[in-house]
Protein backbone atom coordinates (compact mmCIF):
# COMPACT_ATOMS: atom_id res chain seq x y z
CA UNK A 1 0.00 0.00 0.00
CA UNK A 2 1.07 3.44 -0.74
CA UNK A 3 2.33 5.26 2.29
CA UNK A 4 2.06 8.87 0.71
CA UNK A 5 -0.85 9.82 -1.65
CA UNK A 6 -1.36 12.91 -3.77
CA UNK A 7 -3.95 13.12 -6.09
CA UNK A 8 -4.53 16.42 -8.34
CA UNK A 9 -3.13 18.83 -6.25
CA UNK A 10 -3.13 22.28 -7.82
CA UNK A 11 -1.56 25.28 -5.78
CA UNK A 12 -2.12 29.00 -6.59
CA UNK A 13 -0.11 31.99 -5.05
CA UNK A 14 -2.34 35.26 -5.17
CA UNK A 15 -5.37 33.56 -7.43
CA UNK A 16 -7.39 35.51 -8.93
CA UNK A 17 -4.63 39.12 -9.14
CA UNK A 18 -2.72 39.80 -12.17
CA UNK A 19 0.25 38.65 -10.36
CA UNK A 20 -1.50 34.89 -9.99
CA UNK A 21 1.26 32.13 -10.22
CA UNK A 22 -0.62 28.73 -10.83
CA UNK A 23 2.90 27.28 -8.95
CA UNK A 24 1.05 23.29 -8.87
CA UNK A 25 -0.21 22.17 -11.80
CA UNK A 26 -2.12 19.20 -11.05
CA UNK A 27 0.36 16.89 -9.36
CA UNK A 28 -0.77 13.21 -8.90
CA UNK A 29 2.31 11.00 -6.66
CA UNK A 30 1.93 8.15 -4.84
CA UNK A 31 4.80 6.54 -2.52
CA UNK A 32 5.43 2.86 -1.39
CA UNK A 33 6.57 2.13 1.76
CA UNK A 34 10.01 2.03 1.98
CA UNK A 35 10.72 4.00 -0.61
CA UNK A 36 13.56 7.04 -0.73
CA UNK A 37 12.42 9.61 -3.21
CA UNK A 38 14.60 12.44 -4.23
CA UNK A 39 12.65 15.14 -5.80
CA UNK A 40 14.91 17.80 -7.51
CA UNK A 41 13.96 21.25 -10.02
CA UNK A 42 15.16 24.76 -10.34
CA UNK A 43 13.72 27.89 -8.57
CA UNK A 44 10.19 27.92 -8.84
CA UNK A 45 9.80 24.42 -9.84
CA UNK A 46 7.44 23.86 -7.25
CA UNK A 47 9.59 21.62 -4.97
CA UNK A 48 8.95 23.64 -1.47
CA UNK A 49 5.74 23.94 -2.57
CA UNK A 50 5.10 20.45 -3.13
CA UNK A 51 6.69 19.94 0.30
CA UNK A 52 4.95 22.91 2.36
CA UNK A 53 1.73 21.20 1.17
CA UNK A 54 2.48 17.65 2.38
CA UNK A 55 3.25 19.06 5.52
CA UNK A 56 0.83 21.34 6.35
CA UNK A 57 2.36 24.63 6.36
CA UNK A 58 0.69 25.49 2.94
CA UNK A 59 -3.32 24.82 2.32
CA UNK A 60 -4.18 22.74 -0.07
CA UNK A 61 -6.17 24.85 -3.32
CA UNK A 62 -7.41 21.46 -5.01
CA UNK A 63 -6.85 17.85 -4.48
CA UNK A 64 -6.43 15.56 -1.92
CA UNK A 65 -3.01 14.25 0.38
CA UNK A 66 -3.77 11.02 2.20
CA UNK A 67 -0.83 9.18 4.42
CA UNK A 68 -1.01 5.79 5.39
CA UNK A 69 -4.50 5.83 4.08
CA UNK A 70 -5.76 8.74 6.13
CA UNK A 71 -6.93 12.01 4.27
CA UNK A 72 -4.69 14.70 6.09
CA UNK A 73 -5.25 17.38 3.43
CA UNK A 74 -7.40 19.66 5.92
CA UNK A 75 -5.09 18.91 8.82
CA UNK A 76 -3.00 21.50 10.40
CA UNK A 77 1.06 20.90 10.89
CA UNK A 78 0.73 19.69 14.51
CA UNK A 79 -1.99 16.98 13.51
CA UNK A 80 0.28 15.47 10.62
CA UNK A 81 2.92 15.28 13.08
CA UNK A 82 1.70 11.65 14.09
CA UNK A 83 2.48 10.59 10.65
CA UNK A 84 5.45 13.37 9.44
CA UNK A 85 8.46 14.34 10.54
CA UNK A 86 10.54 17.01 8.96
CA UNK A 87 13.99 18.11 8.93
CA UNK A 88 14.06 21.59 7.62
CA UNK A 89 16.44 23.68 5.66
CA UNK A 90 17.58 26.33 8.02
CA UNK A 91 19.45 24.45 10.83
CA UNK A 92 17.77 26.67 13.14
CA UNK A 93 14.38 25.54 12.72
CA UNK A 94 14.38 22.06 13.40
CA UNK A 95 15.43 22.51 17.48
CA UNK A 96 14.86 24.51 20.24
CA UNK A 97 18.26 26.54 20.63
CA UNK A 98 17.29 27.34 24.55
CA UNK A 99 16.70 24.06 25.44
CA UNK A 100 19.33 21.43 25.78
CA UNK A 101 19.74 18.88 23.63
CA UNK A 102 18.24 15.71 25.72
CA UNK A 103 14.93 18.14 25.59
CA UNK A 104 15.10 18.60 22.04
CA UNK A 105 15.24 14.54 22.17
CA UNK A 106 12.22 14.10 24.47
CA UNK A 107 10.32 16.66 22.87
CA UNK A 108 11.06 15.20 19.58
CA UNK A 109 10.39 11.45 21.36
CA UNK A 110 6.69 11.86 21.98
CA UNK A 111 6.44 13.50 18.65
CA UNK A 112 2.35 13.54 17.71
CA UNK A 113 1.36 12.31 21.25
CA UNK A 114 -0.37 13.59 23.85
CA UNK A 115 2.09 15.35 26.82
CA UNK A 116 1.07 15.40 30.52
CA UNK A 117 1.90 17.52 33.30
CA UNK A 118 2.92 15.38 36.21
CA UNK A 119 5.85 12.91 33.85
CA UNK A 120 8.89 14.41 33.86
CA UNK A 121 9.65 15.68 30.36
CA UNK A 122 13.39 14.21 30.02
CA UNK A 123 13.22 11.12 31.83
CA UNK A 124 16.21 8.63 33.51
CA UNK A 125 15.73 5.73 31.10
CA UNK A 126 15.36 7.73 28.10
CA UNK A 127 19.41 9.69 29.13
CA UNK A 128 20.53 6.29 28.28
CA UNK A 129 18.68 5.96 25.31
CA UNK A 130 19.53 9.50 23.77
CA UNK A 131 23.37 8.79 24.50
CA UNK A 132 23.12 5.62 22.33
CA UNK A 133 21.37 7.44 19.65
CA UNK A 134 23.75 10.05 19.78
CA UNK A 135 26.77 8.36 19.89
CA UNK A 136 25.58 7.05 16.50
CA UNK A 137 26.49 10.23 15.13
CA UNK A 138 30.02 10.10 15.06
CA UNK A 139 29.81 13.58 16.67
CA UNK A 140 30.39 13.31 20.31
CA UNK A 141 27.54 15.29 21.33
CA UNK A 142 26.45 11.40 23.63
CA UNK A 143 28.60 13.71 26.52
CA UNK A 144 27.15 16.70 26.16
CA UNK A 145 22.97 15.79 27.30
CA UNK A 146 23.00 18.94 29.09
CA UNK A 147 24.27 21.91 26.22
CA UNK A 148 21.90 23.94 24.92
CA UNK A 149 21.07 23.42 21.49
CA UNK A 150 22.33 26.83 20.39
CA UNK A 151 25.76 26.78 21.47
CA UNK A 152 25.97 23.75 18.79
CA UNK A 153 27.07 24.29 14.92
CA UNK A 154 24.88 24.16 12.30
CA UNK A 155 25.58 20.79 10.54
CA UNK A 156 25.68 19.59 14.35
CA UNK A 157 22.08 20.79 14.86
CA UNK A 158 21.05 19.44 11.55
CA UNK A 159 22.33 15.68 12.52
CA UNK A 160 20.15 16.31 15.89
CA UNK A 161 17.79 17.35 14.16
CA UNK A 162 17.83 14.16 11.52
CA UNK A 163 18.21 12.10 14.96
CA UNK A 164 15.46 13.64 16.26
CA UNK A 165 12.97 13.37 13.05
CA UNK A 166 13.74 8.98 13.39
CA UNK A 167 13.56 8.76 16.92
CA UNK A 168 10.07 7.95 17.07
CA UNK A 169 9.83 6.55 13.53
CA UNK A 170 7.42 8.41 11.13
CA UNK A 171 5.37 7.06 8.41
CA UNK A 172 6.71 9.28 6.16
CA UNK A 173 9.90 11.73 6.42
CA UNK A 174 10.41 15.10 4.95
CA UNK A 175 14.06 16.39 4.00
CA UNK A 176 13.37 19.82 3.34
CA UNK A 177 17.01 20.75 1.21
CA UNK A 178 18.09 20.05 4.80
CA UNK A 179 21.80 19.86 3.61
CA UNK A 180 21.67 23.30 1.61
CA UNK A 181 22.53 25.69 4.31
CA UNK A 182 25.81 23.66 5.13
CA UNK A 183 29.05 23.97 3.78
CA UNK A 184 30.17 21.26 1.26
CA UNK A 185 31.99 18.95 3.57
CA UNK A 186 29.26 19.15 6.61
CA UNK A 187 26.63 18.99 3.87
CA UNK A 188 27.98 15.73 2.42
CA UNK A 189 28.35 14.02 6.00
CA UNK A 190 24.76 14.68 6.87
CA UNK A 191 23.23 13.47 3.12
CA UNK A 192 25.42 10.26 4.12
CA UNK A 193 23.88 9.87 7.39
CA UNK A 194 20.48 10.27 6.35
CA UNK A 195 21.15 7.78 4.03
CA UNK A 196 22.08 5.32 6.83
CA UNK A 197 19.07 6.19 9.06
CA UNK A 198 16.86 5.79 6.02
CA UNK A 199 18.11 2.64 5.23
CA UNK A 200 18.53 1.14 8.85
CA UNK A 201 14.61 2.03 9.38
CA UNK A 202 13.18 1.47 6.27
CA UNK A 203 11.48 4.81 6.58
CA UNK A 204 9.31 6.40 3.80
CA UNK A 205 11.28 9.54 2.57
CA UNK A 206 10.82 12.39 0.17
CA UNK A 207 13.72 14.89 -0.09
CA UNK A 208 13.69 17.86 -2.11
CA UNK A 209 17.06 19.29 -3.08
CA UNK A 210 18.80 21.90 -4.95
CA UNK A 211 21.69 19.34 -5.40
CA UNK A 212 21.92 16.86 -8.91
CA UNK A 213 24.44 15.17 -7.46
CA UNK A 214 23.15 14.00 -4.18
CA UNK A 215 19.65 13.32 -5.98
CA UNK A 216 21.56 11.04 -8.23
CA UNK A 217 23.99 9.56 -5.49
CA UNK A 218 20.51 8.64 -3.02
CA UNK A 219 17.73 7.41 -3.00
CA UNK A 220 15.67 5.15 -5.52
CA UNK A 221 13.33 7.03 -7.13
CA UNK A 222 13.93 10.47 -9.02
CA UNK A 223 11.57 12.66 -9.38
CA UNK A 224 12.12 16.28 -11.51
CA UNK A 225 10.03 19.26 -11.36
CA UNK A 226 9.43 21.72 -13.62
CA UNK A 227 7.11 24.47 -13.75
CA UNK A 228 4.87 22.97 -11.33
CA UNK A 229 4.71 19.24 -13.45
CA UNK A 230 6.38 16.34 -12.83
CA UNK A 231 8.62 15.95 -15.89
CA UNK A 232 11.11 13.13 -14.95
CA UNK A 233 10.36 10.04 -12.88
CA UNK A 234 12.73 7.60 -12.77
CA UNK A 235 12.60 4.33 -10.37
CA UNK A 236 14.82 1.29 -10.05
CA UNK A 237 17.79 -0.29 -12.38
CA UNK A 238 17.21 3.04 -14.23
CA UNK A 239 17.64 5.39 -11.67
CA UNK A 240 20.73 3.76 -10.14
CA UNK A 241 22.12 4.20 -13.46
CA UNK A 242 21.45 7.36 -14.25
CA UNK A 243 24.28 9.87 -15.10
CA UNK A 244 23.72 13.70 -15.48
CA UNK A 245 23.61 13.54 -19.42
CA UNK A 246 21.26 10.99 -19.04
CA UNK A 247 18.72 13.32 -17.02
CA UNK A 248 19.14 16.53 -18.99
CA UNK A 249 18.53 14.40 -21.94
CA UNK A 250 15.38 13.02 -20.20
CA UNK A 251 14.23 16.49 -19.24
CA UNK A 252 14.75 17.27 -22.94
CA UNK A 253 12.52 15.16 -24.31
CA UNK A 254 9.74 15.14 -21.69
CA UNK A 255 9.68 19.01 -21.56
CA UNK A 256 10.43 20.21 -24.99
CA UNK A 257 13.28 22.41 -23.31
CA UNK A 258 17.24 22.97 -22.44
CA UNK A 259 17.25 22.70 -18.50
CA UNK A 260 19.27 25.52 -17.55
CA UNK A 261 19.49 26.42 -14.12
CA UNK A 262 23.12 26.78 -12.58
CA UNK A 263 21.94 26.51 -9.39
CA UNK A 264 21.15 23.00 -10.04
CA UNK A 265 24.33 22.11 -12.73
CA UNK A 266 26.51 23.71 -10.86
CA UNK A 267 25.97 22.43 -7.34
CA UNK B 1 16.14 48.82 59.11
CA UNK B 2 12.55 49.45 59.08
CA UNK B 3 13.01 50.60 55.01
CA UNK B 4 14.99 47.34 54.10
CA UNK B 5 12.40 45.08 55.83
CA UNK B 6 9.17 46.46 54.56
CA UNK B 7 10.81 46.82 51.24
CA UNK B 8 11.68 43.16 51.17
CA UNK B 9 7.67 42.33 52.39
CA UNK B 10 6.70 44.35 49.23
CA UNK B 11 9.19 42.58 46.79
CA UNK B 12 7.79 39.72 47.70
CA UNK B 13 4.28 40.64 47.23
CA UNK B 14 5.46 42.26 43.94
CA UNK B 15 7.59 39.45 42.95
CA UNK B 16 4.43 37.07 42.50
CA UNK B 17 3.39 39.56 39.99
CA UNK B 18 6.40 39.84 38.23
CA UNK B 19 7.16 35.83 37.93
CA UNK B 20 3.89 35.68 36.54
CA UNK B 21 4.85 38.87 33.96
CA UNK B 22 7.64 37.20 33.30
CA UNK B 23 6.41 33.76 32.13
CA UNK B 24 4.75 35.72 28.96
CA UNK B 25 7.46 38.23 28.37
CA UNK B 26 10.56 35.85 28.52
CA UNK B 27 8.71 32.48 27.51
CA UNK B 28 6.57 34.11 25.07
CA UNK B 29 8.44 36.65 24.15
CA UNK B 30 4.88 39.13 24.63
CA UNK B 31 4.51 42.18 26.68
CA UNK B 32 0.54 41.38 27.66
CA UNK B 33 -0.75 44.21 28.92
CA UNK B 34 -3.59 42.24 30.57
CA UNK B 35 -1.69 42.42 33.70
CA UNK B 36 -3.30 45.65 34.32
CA UNK B 37 -6.36 44.34 34.10
CA UNK B 38 -5.72 41.14 36.07
CA UNK B 39 -3.86 42.50 39.18
CA UNK B 40 -7.11 44.67 40.20
CA UNK B 41 -9.35 41.35 39.05
CA UNK B 42 -7.44 39.49 41.53
CA UNK B 43 -7.93 42.07 44.20
CA UNK B 44 -11.59 42.95 43.56
CA UNK B 45 -12.72 38.95 43.98
CA UNK B 46 -10.92 38.58 47.10
CA UNK B 47 -11.87 41.56 48.69
CA UNK B 48 -15.45 41.12 47.48
CA UNK B 49 -15.43 37.56 48.77
CA UNK B 50 -13.91 37.77 51.82
CA UNK B 51 -16.29 41.22 53.14
CA UNK B 52 -19.37 38.32 52.37
CA UNK B 53 -17.82 36.51 54.86
CA UNK B 54 -15.45 33.97 52.36
CA UNK B 55 -12.48 32.28 54.21
CA UNK B 56 -9.35 34.58 53.27
CA UNK B 57 -7.55 31.38 51.85
CA UNK B 58 -10.67 30.32 49.61
CA UNK B 59 -10.69 34.09 48.81
CA UNK B 60 -7.60 34.31 47.77
CA UNK B 61 -7.60 31.34 45.16
CA UNK B 62 -10.20 32.98 43.66
CA UNK B 63 -8.42 35.82 42.83
CA UNK B 64 -5.76 33.36 41.32
CA UNK B 65 -8.57 31.39 39.08
CA UNK B 66 -10.53 34.72 38.15
CA UNK B 67 -7.13 35.74 36.57
CA UNK B 68 -6.47 32.64 35.14
CA UNK B 69 -9.87 33.25 33.33
CA UNK B 70 -9.02 36.55 32.07
CA UNK B 71 -5.72 35.33 30.98
CA UNK B 72 -7.55 32.89 28.89
CA UNK B 73 -9.80 35.28 27.33
CA UNK B 74 -6.64 37.31 26.09
CA UNK B 75 -5.08 34.02 25.17
CA UNK B 76 -7.94 33.17 23.04
CA UNK B 77 -8.06 36.71 21.31
CA UNK B 78 -4.34 36.23 20.11
CA UNK B 79 -4.02 32.81 18.72
CA UNK B 80 -7.67 31.97 17.57
CA UNK B 81 -8.62 35.16 16.64
CA UNK B 82 -5.17 36.48 15.35
CA UNK B 83 -5.46 40.25 17.10
CA UNK B 84 -1.77 41.12 17.74
CA UNK B 85 -0.66 40.56 21.72
CA UNK B 86 -0.22 43.87 22.48
CA UNK B 87 -3.88 44.76 21.47
CA UNK B 88 -5.28 41.69 22.96
CA UNK B 89 -3.68 42.74 26.40
CA UNK B 90 -5.35 46.37 25.95
CA UNK B 91 -8.76 44.83 24.86
CA UNK B 92 -8.97 42.58 27.66
CA UNK B 93 -7.23 44.99 29.76
CA UNK B 94 -10.47 47.97 29.17
CA UNK B 95 -12.99 44.92 29.62
CA UNK B 96 -11.81 43.87 32.87
CA UNK B 97 -11.94 47.86 34.11
CA UNK B 98 -16.19 47.04 34.19
CA UNK B 99 -15.77 43.37 35.46
CA UNK B 100 -13.60 44.64 38.20
CA UNK B 101 -16.14 47.45 38.86
CA UNK B 102 -19.20 44.99 38.58
CA UNK B 103 -17.79 42.55 40.99
CA UNK B 104 -16.72 45.27 43.74
CA UNK B 105 -20.02 47.21 43.08
CA UNK B 106 -17.67 50.20 44.00
CA UNK B 107 -14.46 52.05 43.27
CA UNK B 108 -12.90 50.76 46.54
CA UNK B 109 -13.48 48.28 49.18
CA UNK B 110 -11.77 48.51 52.60
CA UNK B 111 -10.42 45.69 54.52
CA UNK B 112 -9.94 47.83 57.34
CA UNK B 113 -11.06 46.12 60.85
CA UNK B 114 -12.40 42.70 61.48
CA UNK B 115 -12.04 41.62 58.85
CA UNK B 116 -9.65 37.91 57.95
CA UNK B 117 -6.90 38.14 55.57
CA UNK B 118 -4.39 35.56 54.67
CA UNK B 119 -2.02 38.01 57.07
CA UNK B 120 -3.59 38.70 60.32
CA UNK B 121 -4.70 34.67 60.96
CA UNK B 122 -2.56 34.36 62.95
CA UNK B 123 -2.16 37.17 66.02
CA UNK B 124 1.42 37.11 67.06
CA UNK B 125 4.17 38.82 65.61
CA UNK B 126 4.17 42.09 64.20
CA UNK B 127 2.43 43.18 60.42
CA UNK B 128 5.91 43.69 58.79
CA UNK B 129 7.31 40.22 59.53
CA UNK B 130 3.88 38.11 59.05
CA UNK B 131 3.47 39.65 55.73
CA UNK B 132 7.39 38.82 54.82
CA UNK B 133 6.04 34.82 55.98
CA UNK B 134 3.01 34.95 53.79
CA UNK B 135 4.89 36.35 51.02
CA UNK B 136 8.15 33.88 51.23
CA UNK B 137 5.30 30.61 51.37
CA UNK B 138 3.67 31.97 48.31
CA UNK B 139 7.03 32.41 46.63
CA UNK B 140 8.61 29.22 47.77
CA UNK B 141 4.93 26.98 46.84
CA UNK B 142 4.67 29.63 43.34
CA UNK B 143 8.05 28.75 42.32
CA UNK B 144 8.46 25.53 43.08
CA UNK B 145 5.33 25.13 40.99
CA UNK B 146 6.14 26.51 38.05
CA UNK B 147 9.47 24.51 38.34
CA UNK B 148 8.09 21.33 38.29
CA UNK B 149 5.90 21.92 35.86
CA UNK B 150 8.31 23.53 32.99
CA UNK B 151 10.07 19.58 33.67
CA UNK B 152 6.99 18.23 32.74
CA UNK B 153 6.55 16.66 29.14
CA UNK B 154 3.83 19.61 28.80
CA UNK B 155 5.82 22.18 30.39
CA UNK B 156 8.77 21.52 28.12
CA UNK B 157 6.14 21.36 24.67
CA UNK B 158 5.43 25.10 26.47
CA UNK B 159 9.39 26.13 26.57
CA UNK B 160 9.66 25.05 23.04
CA UNK B 161 6.70 26.97 21.92
CA UNK B 162 8.27 29.99 23.17
CA UNK B 163 11.17 29.36 21.63
CA UNK B 164 10.51 27.68 17.96
CA UNK B 165 7.29 27.88 16.60
CA UNK B 166 7.86 25.74 13.93
CA UNK B 167 10.05 22.86 15.72
CA UNK B 168 6.85 22.59 17.78
CA UNK B 169 4.26 22.43 15.65
CA UNK B 170 6.49 19.89 13.96
CA UNK B 171 6.40 17.74 16.85
CA UNK B 172 2.99 17.77 16.76
CA UNK B 173 2.66 20.11 19.93
CA UNK B 174 -0.53 22.73 19.39
CA UNK B 175 1.03 26.21 19.50
CA UNK B 176 -2.40 28.16 20.71
CA UNK B 177 -3.02 25.65 23.44
CA UNK B 178 0.14 26.34 25.05
CA UNK B 179 0.22 29.70 24.84
CA UNK B 180 -3.37 30.01 26.29
CA UNK B 181 -1.91 27.52 29.21
CA UNK B 182 0.77 30.10 29.52
CA UNK B 183 -1.15 33.33 29.34
CA UNK B 184 -3.80 31.53 32.47
CA UNK B 185 -0.61 31.03 34.81
CA UNK B 186 0.76 33.92 34.03
CA UNK B 187 -2.54 36.00 34.66
CA UNK B 188 -3.56 33.71 37.35
CA UNK B 189 -0.15 34.81 39.26
CA UNK B 190 -0.91 38.33 38.28
CA UNK B 191 -4.25 38.51 39.90
CA UNK B 192 -2.78 36.56 43.25
CA UNK B 193 -0.23 39.16 43.59
CA UNK B 194 -2.82 41.50 43.39
CA UNK B 195 -5.32 39.46 45.96
CA UNK B 196 -1.79 39.14 48.28
CA UNK B 197 -1.64 43.28 47.84
CA UNK B 198 -5.27 44.06 48.19
CA UNK B 199 -4.82 41.87 51.42
CA UNK B 200 -1.95 43.75 53.33
CA UNK B 201 -2.59 47.15 51.87
CA UNK B 202 -6.21 46.58 53.32
CA UNK B 203 -8.38 47.74 50.72
CA UNK B 204 -9.11 46.66 46.89
CA UNK B 205 -8.93 49.70 44.32
CA UNK B 206 -10.44 49.78 40.74
CA UNK B 207 -7.26 51.90 39.68
CA UNK B 208 -4.46 49.79 41.54
CA UNK B 209 -3.40 48.65 38.57
CA UNK B 210 -2.10 51.24 36.66
CA UNK B 211 1.43 51.05 35.92
CA UNK B 212 1.76 47.56 37.84
CA UNK B 213 3.05 46.01 34.67
CA UNK B 214 6.56 48.16 34.79
CA UNK B 215 7.01 47.76 38.24
CA UNK B 216 7.20 43.48 37.64
CA UNK B 217 9.40 44.46 34.33
CA UNK B 218 11.54 46.33 36.33
CA UNK B 219 11.83 44.16 38.63
CA UNK B 220 12.24 41.33 35.93
CA UNK B 221 15.08 43.86 34.38
CA UNK B 222 16.98 44.08 37.26
CA UNK B 223 17.23 40.75 37.93
CA UNK B 224 18.64 40.16 34.61
CA UNK B 225 21.50 42.68 34.73
CA UNK B 226 22.53 41.06 38.19
CA UNK B 227 22.57 37.41 36.73
CA UNK B 228 22.37 36.00 33.01
CA UNK B 229 22.65 32.67 31.65
CA UNK B 230 21.58 30.24 34.91
CA UNK B 231 18.43 27.76 35.31
CA UNK B 232 14.82 28.85 35.44
CA UNK B 233 15.16 28.18 39.41
CA UNK B 234 17.65 30.73 39.86
CA UNK B 235 16.03 33.36 37.71
CA UNK B 236 13.07 33.17 39.54
CA UNK B 237 14.81 33.32 42.56
CA UNK B 238 16.17 35.90 41.06
CA UNK B 239 13.02 38.02 40.13
CA UNK B 240 12.36 38.20 43.63
CA UNK B 241 15.49 39.88 44.49
CA UNK B 242 14.92 42.37 41.56
CA UNK B 243 11.27 42.93 43.16
CA UNK B 244 12.91 44.00 46.52
CA UNK B 245 15.71 46.10 44.71
CA UNK B 246 12.98 48.01 43.01
CA UNK B 247 11.02 48.40 46.57
CA UNK B 248 14.25 49.67 47.61
CA UNK B 249 14.63 52.41 45.39
CA UNK B 250 11.57 53.35 45.75
CA UNK B 251 11.60 53.98 49.49
CA UNK B 252 14.63 55.81 49.32
CA UNK B 253 13.17 58.09 46.69
CA UNK B 254 9.96 58.83 48.84
CA UNK B 255 11.92 58.82 51.74
CA UNK B 256 13.94 61.86 49.78
CA UNK B 257 10.60 64.22 50.27
CA UNK B 258 9.01 63.23 46.62
CA UNK B 259 5.50 63.27 46.98
CA UNK B 260 3.71 59.96 46.24
CA UNK B 261 1.27 61.17 44.07
CA UNK B 262 4.25 61.37 41.46
CA UNK B 263 5.68 58.04 41.94
CA UNK B 264 4.30 56.34 38.59
CA UNK B 265 6.84 59.19 36.66
CA UNK B 266 9.73 57.43 38.74
CA UNK B 267 8.07 54.02 37.83
CA UNK B 268 8.35 55.15 33.86
CA UNK B 269 11.96 56.77 34.34
CA UNK B 270 13.54 54.10 35.99
CA UNK B 271 12.69 51.07 33.48
CA UNK B 272 13.43 53.26 30.70
CA UNK B 273 17.04 53.22 32.40
CA UNK B 274 16.65 49.67 33.21
CA UNK B 275 15.90 49.01 29.55
CA UNK B 276 18.64 51.12 27.43
CA UNK B 277 21.13 49.65 30.54
CA UNK B 278 22.40 47.11 28.16
CA UNK B 279 22.44 49.23 25.34
CA UNK B 280 24.63 51.98 27.37
CA UNK B 281 27.13 49.45 28.58
CA UNK B 282 27.83 48.23 25.05
CA UNK B 283 28.25 51.64 23.73
CA UNK B 284 30.46 52.40 26.44
CA UNK B 285 32.67 49.09 26.01
CA UNK B 286 32.73 49.81 22.12
CA UNK B 287 33.95 53.73 23.50
CA UNK B 288 37.04 52.00 25.10
CA UNK B 289 38.06 49.82 22.20
CA UNK B 290 37.76 52.63 19.57
CA UNK B 291 40.11 54.72 21.94
CA UNK B 292 42.68 51.47 22.61
CA UNK B 293 42.88 51.11 18.88
CA UNK B 294 43.93 55.09 18.27
CA UNK B 295 46.71 55.13 20.19
CA UNK B 296 49.18 53.10 18.22
CA UNK B 297 47.61 54.91 14.40
CA UNK B 298 48.95 57.82 16.70
CA UNK B 299 52.45 57.07 17.72
CA UNK B 300 53.15 55.75 14.26
CA UNK B 301 51.95 59.41 12.90
CA UNK B 302 53.87 61.07 15.65
CA UNK B 303 57.35 58.67 14.92
CA UNK B 304 56.78 59.78 11.11
CA UNK B 305 56.36 63.65 11.73
CA UNK B 306 59.61 63.14 14.15
CA UNK B 307 61.58 61.53 11.11
CA UNK B 308 60.61 64.22 8.90
CA UNK B 309 61.90 66.37 11.21
CA UNK B 310 65.42 65.12 11.50
CA UNK B 311 65.56 65.32 7.95
CA UNK B 312 67.88 67.88 6.28
CA UNK B 313 65.68 68.88 2.98
CA UNK B 314 61.96 67.70 3.66
CA UNK B 315 60.39 64.69 1.62
CA UNK B 316 58.58 67.38 -0.35
CA UNK B 317 61.52 69.22 -1.35
CA UNK B 318 63.47 65.62 -2.10
CA UNK B 319 60.89 64.85 -4.60
CA UNK B 320 61.40 68.26 -6.38
CA UNK B 321 65.42 67.89 -6.82
CA UNK B 322 64.99 64.67 -8.24
CA UNK B 323 62.83 66.17 -11.14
Amino acid sequence: MAVLEVHGLHQYFEQGTVNENHALKGIDLSLERGEFVAIIGGNGAGKSTLLNSIAGTLPVNQGQILIDGKDVTYQNVAKRAKLIARVFQDPRSGTASLLTIEQNLALAEKRGEWRNFWASGVKRRDRQHFQEKLATLGLGLEKRLGAEMGLLSGGQRQAVTLLMATLKKPALLLLDEHTAALDPQTSATVMALTDQMVRAQKITTLMITHNMASALKYGDRLIMLDHGEIAVDVRGEAKQNLTVEDLLTLFKERSGQEFADDAVLLS
Amino acid sequence: MDIVTSSIAQGLLWSVMAIGVYLTFRILDIADMTAEGSFPLGAAITAHAIVSGTGPIVATLMGFVGGAAAGAVSGFLTTKLHIPDLLTGILTMTGLYSVNLFIMGKANISLIGTVKTVFNLSDSGDATTISIMVGAIVVALVIGILVFFFHTEMGLAAAAVGNNQDMAAANGINNDAMKIIIYMLSNGLIALSGSLMAQTNGYADLSMGIGTIVIALAAIIISEILVRGVPLWARLLMIIVGAVIYRLIIAVVLDMGVDPNYLRFFYALMLTVFLSLPLLKKKLFQLKVRHGNRRPVKQRQTTISKAADTMPVSPMEQQKEVR
